[in-house]
């Protein structure tokens, strides 16, 4: 059993990351090192048998996400000096901000968006998430409870169809197609959009004022440039519907092509931006995450490479049966510390293999809510550590705490479905004549 | 952060870098495949899509011609899936073994030949493993990935569209030459691997396609021949024989609604042809598996499968002293003759004729190096 020089990678990455205050990457990168080095690989051997082979390759697993948070900081930051974030914080406000009930769901929905075009969290958080941002901060909310009501509609967002990787990954592991998710997913995410949002922002922003927020608000870029201050936001929307609404026809360009196309509209679309500061604001910004995600990497290759990966899944399935279900609600979203796809694939696979026999498609749908949790677990958190610095809060952790009953509710949610998936099934079966 | 400084964790990464850009560059080197007496022609897959000529979707075909080639044609795919190792080892010792006397035998023993070229980020995989050959000498063999290397196609989409069915797919399977059939001209690189795999059965009248592929123990198809509904006959007639033998095989019926699967795609596309797939156990394929090396890859026998065991979490049998390469190999290989076998007893007028097929029982007692010529 090779569990303790888990437990030890672990503990010396906390000390070293806690401590010595190493920046989490690097400190999961030397955690990733010594676990290696306990597990008896050698430093360096030939034919790509040492231990930095595998640091490498294991670094190389995120690069892109990595590419595609960066553009789109990239892009967040141009269209925040190109005036077009302001201008659409002023006209949410104008039309919702008098009808707290209704904006907090519809701007909820509207931050979810790109999630259900891409899958993934990052999307959402760092473009409507960002624009959303501005308007509930004006309006008196909490930044950390903000950055929290951003992190929770992008994960319903990565959860919600069309597109949902963990459970395409999910499927590919047992050849499911992706078909008949529909209605599953739609019962996952409606009822837990609507009530996280009402949970997070209506408390705060009942019987506010919005008056005198509009009368802050500078309205000149728009009047200077007019519709055409909405073209890089067109421009990103467009190339991420195309190849879904034209597949096969609209080719899939890549999401961080997307958002630097997206930013080059900015350029001409509306006031100057000032290229080089954007820039730099943006590598600046993106920097901590990736090496996160570097030191992921290579902390998950070495998992894989000592056994201990293996061996945790083991454990989980190992548990008896009326502990599964806690074990698939606790490992799932924990494994996301790792990586949210990771859990879907290392647990969400044998956990849907352990279930076979009930419905899998609701099984499958279930257990994808629950991996896409993990993108709310330290010390990744994309979706966190991001709608942080969206508000500007520089300890994500304190949004993190903010997310903390939304997911539960999540969770529970999830495991509603997955528990009674049987039933489920038959119900909408006979409801709509099959899912 | 202050701590470390920039420049010295700049000149350690580089350092890193050129310490293993060593390892990584050793991948892009070809495998030795040696040719056997029965091999009457080496062509390139390119000379059924002269676009892949020059790419790393560029792989050898070896043609087994005997002297009466009025016989059927017969198309075995290996390294469809390069980290399957025992699928590729398998139809190299076809190559390398095999003499026709009737018919033709064609074989692609690595399919996907880009994805041989690279590793699967966070499956630890051992970049080779290594067998000896008869003379004693031994032989190198590139473990490679489920996915073409992305130096030949990236970025992937987020969602993969498999053409032409449209059914979506998550966005890496667009690398999965599993995935891309029956194959797009003007399409990505794997797309175009599997058109010019599709072009050479339809322009060759192709009768059976043998693809060779290894599965995870908890995969619920494992040890199995999958095939499309027009092959299920003779796919149940070699499963048949097989458990005459002792090799236990399910028949797998080839699902309709999963789209991209050389037997379902190329069964469809390219009818009257038999299409079949065969599928071993593999431990380290497996998300349940424990340490990961070279040696469990050889032995088959990981701990960790096991206590799988015990929960039921296996699709079959797990023997204690695992199951080795040597076996996987073996059971490729007495599928094959199987399938062929059964194809020609129901073709009479078209049969193919072979012989030299490796032995069972020299393959599970001495391994593959009998069977395995050394690099000239």
């Amino acid at each position: 059993m090779s569990l303790w020089i888990l437990g030890l990678m672990v503990a010396f990455f906390a000390f070293v990351s806690f401590r010595w205050k190493w920046p989490i990457g690097i400190g999961l990168a030397a955690s990733a090192l010594l676990g290696g080095l306990l597990g008896g690989t050698p430093l360096w051997a030939g034919e790509g048998r040492g231990l930095l082979r595998h640091l490498v390759e294991g670094a190389f697993v995120y690069i892109d996400p990595m590419l595609i948070m960066a553009s789109a900081i990239f892009f967040m930051k141009c269209i925040e000096d190109s005036g077009l974030l302001s201008a659409l914080n002023l006209r949410i406000l104008r039309h919702l901000g008098r009808s707290p009930f209704w904006l907090s769901i519809l701007l909820a929905a509207f931050v979810a968006f790109p999630g259900l075009l891409t899958g993934l969290t990052t999307a959402s958080v760092l473009t409507t998430g960002a624009i959303a941002s501005v308007p509930l901060i004006k309006l008196g909310m909490d930044r950390r409870r903000v950055g929290a009501f951003i992190a929770i509609a992008a994960i319903i967002g990565m959860v919600a169809p069309p597109i949902n990787l963990p459970v395409m990954i999910i499927g590919g592991g047992v050849d499911m197609p992706y078909i008949g998710f529909t209605l599953p997913l739609l019962l996952l995410c409606i009822p837990t959009l609507v009530l996280s949002s009402l949970w997070l922002a209506y408390p705060s922003l009942r019987g506010v004022d919005v008056t005198p927020v509009l009368a802050e608000l500078d309205d000149g870029p728009w009047q200077r440039h007019g519709v055409k201050l909405l073209l890089p936001l067109l421009v990103v929307l467009a190339l991420m519907s195309g190849p879904r609404l034209f597949p096969g026809v609209w080719p899939s360009i890549g999401l961080p092509l997307t958002f630097v196309l997206g930013s080059v509209v900015a350029l001409v679309s509306g006031d100057r931006v000032r290229l080089l500061r954007a820039a730099r604001g943006a590598t600046h910004q993106a920097l901590p995450v990736m090496a996160i995600l570097v030191g992921v990497g290579c902390f998950i290759q070495v998992m894989t490479l000592g056994g201990m990966r293996g061996e945790l899944v083991i454990a989980c399935l190992q548990l008896p049966d009326w502990l599964l279900f806690a074990g698939i609600t606790v490992s799932m979203p924990l494994f996301g510390a790792v990586s949210a796809f990771g859990s879907a694939s290392v647990l969400g696979v044998p956990f849907l293999l352990a279930l076979l026999g009930r419905p899998e498609i609701w099984v499958g749908a279930g257990l994808s809510m629950m991996a896409s949790l993990g993108d709310l677990m330290p010390p990744t958190a994309l979706s966190g550590i991001f709608a942080a610095q969206v508000v500007g809060e520089p300890n994500y952790l304190k949004v993190l705490r903010h997310c903390l009953l939304p997911a539960a509710l999540l969770a529970a949610w999830a495991l509603v479905v997955i528990l009674f998936a049987e039933p489920l099934s038959g119900f909408f079966a006979g409801l709509f004549g099959g899912v | 952060m202050k701590r470390f400084h920039p420049w010295i964790l700049l000149a350690l990464s580089l350092l890193i870098c050129a310490l293993t850009a060593r390892d990584f560059l050793l991948q892009h080197r070809p495998d030795a495949i040696v040719a056997g007496p029965g091999v009457t022609e080496q062509r390139r897959l390119s000379e059924w899509m002269p676009e892949l000529e020059g790419t790393r979707g560029d792989t050898e075909v070896y043609l087994l011609a005997g002297a009466d080639t009025t016989g059927g044609d017969v198309l075995v795919l290996g390294g469809t899936h390069p980290n399957e190792p025992a699928a590729f080892l398998a139809a190299v010792l076809l190559v390398e073994n095999l003499q026709v006397s009737h018919g033709r035998l064609w074989v692609i023993p690595q399919a996907n030949h880009s994805a041989f070229s690279q590793t699967e980020p966070q499956e630890a995989h051992p970049q080779f493993f290594h067998l000896p050959d008869r003379e004693g000498g031994e032989r190198r063999f590139r473990m490679g990935s489920r996915l073409s290397n992305p130096l030949d196609q990236w970025p992937d989409p987020e969602i993969t569209v498999h053409h032409p069915s449209g059914q979506s797919l998550s966005g890496n399977e667009t690398r999965n030459l599993n995935r891309c059939f029956p194959g797009r001209r003007e399409g990505t690189h794997t797309e175009r691997v599997a058109w010019a795999i599709r072009h050479l059965v339809d322009s060759e009248d192709i009768k059976l396609l043998i693809d060779i592929h290894e599965a995870s123990i908890e995969y619920p198809v494992v040890n199995a021949v999958v095939a499309h509904e027009h092959a299920s006959d003779i796919a149940g007639m070699a499963v048949f024989n097989l458990a005459m033998e002792g090799l236990d095989y399910n028949l797998e019926p080839s699902p309709k609604n999963l789209h991209g699967l050389s037997h379902r795609e190329l069964g469809d596309h390219c009818a009257p042809l038999y299409a079949t797939l065969l599928e071993t156990a593999n431990v380290i394929q497996g998300r349940l598996r424990g340490k990961t090396s070279e040696a469990v890859l050889l032995s088959g026998d990981d701990p960790c499968y096991h206590d799988a065991g015990e929960i039921g979490m296996n699709r079959v049998h797990y023997p204690e002293e695992g199951i080795p390469f040597r076996q996987r190999v073996w059971r490729h290989i007495a599928a094959c003759r199987e399938l062929i076998g059964s194809y020609s007893m129901m073709h009479p007028e078209a049969p193919l004729y072979i012989s030299g097929f490796p032995e069972g029982t020299v393959l599970l007692e001495e391994g593959c190096g009998p069977y395995l010529m050394p690099v000239p």
